[in-house]
């Protein structure tokens, strides 16, 4: 079944207060998972 | 002294020659060879097409910052390639055929030391019968003249609409084998959102096409993603934003024909259907450019360079889906039959897709295209411009950068809306690209944590944030190389 987005989730993803801090977060997450660096995969 | 010869102006390209540029001493040449008069920030184009941004907003000459950083540029095209001179040049060269000015039309032999073919890919508008950008009632957002184009059609239709006219909207991939669902993904939501905005949702019929076997596999074979405190596959996850929109899709569809406001598919179960459509923005397959090498001689050996796209240090033995390995997958985008040329970005050929193939009752195959856009194409620039420096500096030297897309993690945020308040972005990380199934064996080859999805405001904040962020780069102002790719 469908899952469905709720009046409170979609409250929560349009707040401008709780998205500047979910602003902070994602751009620190993203971060850390690109600039985490990269490499080989044939030499352990 | 070397030379170093980058072709193409992209992501990829300028990401290279600028790099190159900032770590090489000035007696070492940098040239940037590319038809393109402009840099473009494609991932913004899909808000020229909704008319939020204009094209000016995402664009910039090449010439002035080429000419004040102490990059070479020819405005000019690739047309062959000769990796080991001819009779008459003793050094390899690319044959270029200036595309502007007073040279438009001349051809020049551009020597190098080291070449990085940052080509990307030939929009393939001709893989689909009738689709061409524009006609049909088709539109593209492959490129900001494209996305203008399509804006002006969107206007147009959203009049229609306010003067009581019910349309249906089409947005998707335009071929069996396309990629790059993630803009066509973005579009679709970006549209029905300026719809909303312009209080004619209730007019639309918003339809999805996709060549996907399910919707959220954006070609890399869909995701299990960490969604806040759940878990949840990407299909599901687009699924419940579809619903949320009141967008309707169709799946598994192998697009091979667009007439005036219908366009025509095969499914998976060979069943051959048509949809109208009032306006349609279809992304083409992508296709390499057909390019030609040559030996010294004169002798074609092009079957050493391409393989439809460069090849590079890949293993393209044909397997099964089921063999597919991260390990097939290019670490150094260095060509084996010549080590001095490379091809990062779209340019390298892939060894294989990522989504599982599939093909139609009638045998066609109707499967995405791996997706190596945006931050891989900079992530493997970069990588390729790190091994040149040291290979100048030590031509002997083993390739220490390496930047396999089954061990390189990549972010999407897509645009779900444009507005500082209204707006809204899907953020979506994972990693690796290209899933190992063998060291994430119970959650389909990624890394749940850095796989991970995000809904709302702060998504399009994000994708604004980075929008203005890689332009400042791109442009080369103080310290741009600390904003990675």
């Amino acid at each position: 079944m469908t899952r469905r987005i709720s009046k409170y989730k979609r409250f929560m993803m349009m707040n401008p207060i709780v998205q500047f801090f979910k602003f902070i977060f994602l751009s620190l997450k993203v971060l850390v998972i690109v600039a985490g660096g990269h490499g080989g995969t044939r030499k352990a | 002294m070397s030379k170093i010869v980058v072709l193409g102006a992209g992501i990829a390209g300028h990401v290279a020659a600028s790099h190159l540029r900032r770590k090489l001493a000035k007696e070492h040449e940098v040239v940037v060879v590319s038809p393109n008069s402009n840099y473009q920030w494609i991932p913004s184009n899909i808000w020229v097409g909704i008319g939020r941004m204009k094209p000016r907003d995402l664009i910039f000459p090449l010439a002035p910052l080429y000419a004040k950083k102490h990059i070479g540029y020819k405005q000019a095209k690739a047309i062959g390639f000769y990796p080991e001179g001819d009779n008459d040049e003793q050094k390899p060269y690319v044959l270029a055929e200036y595309v502007a000015g007073d040279e438009k039309g001349k051809q020049e032999k551009v020597t190098y030391d080291y070449l990085i073919n940052a080509t990307g890919p030939k929009l393939n508008f001709e893989g689909t019968e009738g689709l061409s950008p524009g006609k049909n009632k088709a539109h593209s957002v492959c490129t900001y003249t494209h996305a203008q184009e399509a804006w002006i059609a969107l206007e147009d239709i959203i009049k229609q609409m306010k003067q009581g006219k019910k349309v249906k909207i089409l947005i998707g991939t335009g071929h069996a084998k396309a990629t790059c669902q993630g803009a066509a993904f973005e579009y679709i939501l970006n549209v029905e959102q300026e719809l909303r905005r312009h209080k004619v949702r209730d007019m639309a019929e918003i339809t999805w096409i996709s060549n996907e076997y399910q919707l959220g596999d954006f070609g890399m074979d869909g995701m299990l993603l960490s969604y806040g405190s759940n878990i949840l596959k990407s299909s599901e996850m687009v699924e419940m934003i579809f619903e949320d929109r009141g967008i309707h899709w169709i799946l598994g569809a192998g697009v091979n024909k667009v007439e005036d406001g219908v366009v025509h598919y095969e499914t998976l179960d060979g069943e051959y259907k048509q949809k109208s459509y009032d306006f349609a923005m279809l992304i083409p397959s992508f296709s390499g450019h057909g390019f030609k090498a040559y030996d010294k001689n004169g002798g074609d050996i092009t079957n050493k360079l391409f393989k439809g796209f460069m090849i590079v240090d890949a293993d393209y033995t044909p397997k099964p889906y089921e063999e597919w390995t991260v390990q097939d997958w290019p670490e150094t985008y260095q060509n084996p039959s010549y080590a001095n040329i490379f091809a990062p970005g779209i340019a390298f050929a892939p060894p294989h897709g990522i989504s599982k193939p599939r093909k139609s009752k009638n045998g066609t195959d109707i499967t995405p295209a791996p997706p190596r856009t945006g931050m891989p194409s900079g992530i493997t620039a970069k990588l390729v411009a790190d091994n040149i420096i040291e290979m100048i500096k030590n031509p002997n030297h083993e390739l220490h950068h390496k930047g396999s897309m089954g061990n390189m993690g990549a972010a999407c945020i897509a645009s779900a809306g444009f507005g500082m308040t209204k707006g809204s972005g899907i953020s979506i990380t994972t990693y690796p690209i290209v899933p190992d199934f063998k060291k994430y064996p119970d959650t389909h080859g990624r890394k749940l944590g850095k796989t991970f999805g995000s809904i709302g405001l702060a998504g399009h904040w994000l994708k604004l944030a980075l929008h203005y962020a890689f332009i400042y780069k791109a442009k080369m102002k103080p310290f741009w190389w600390l904003i990675p790719e």
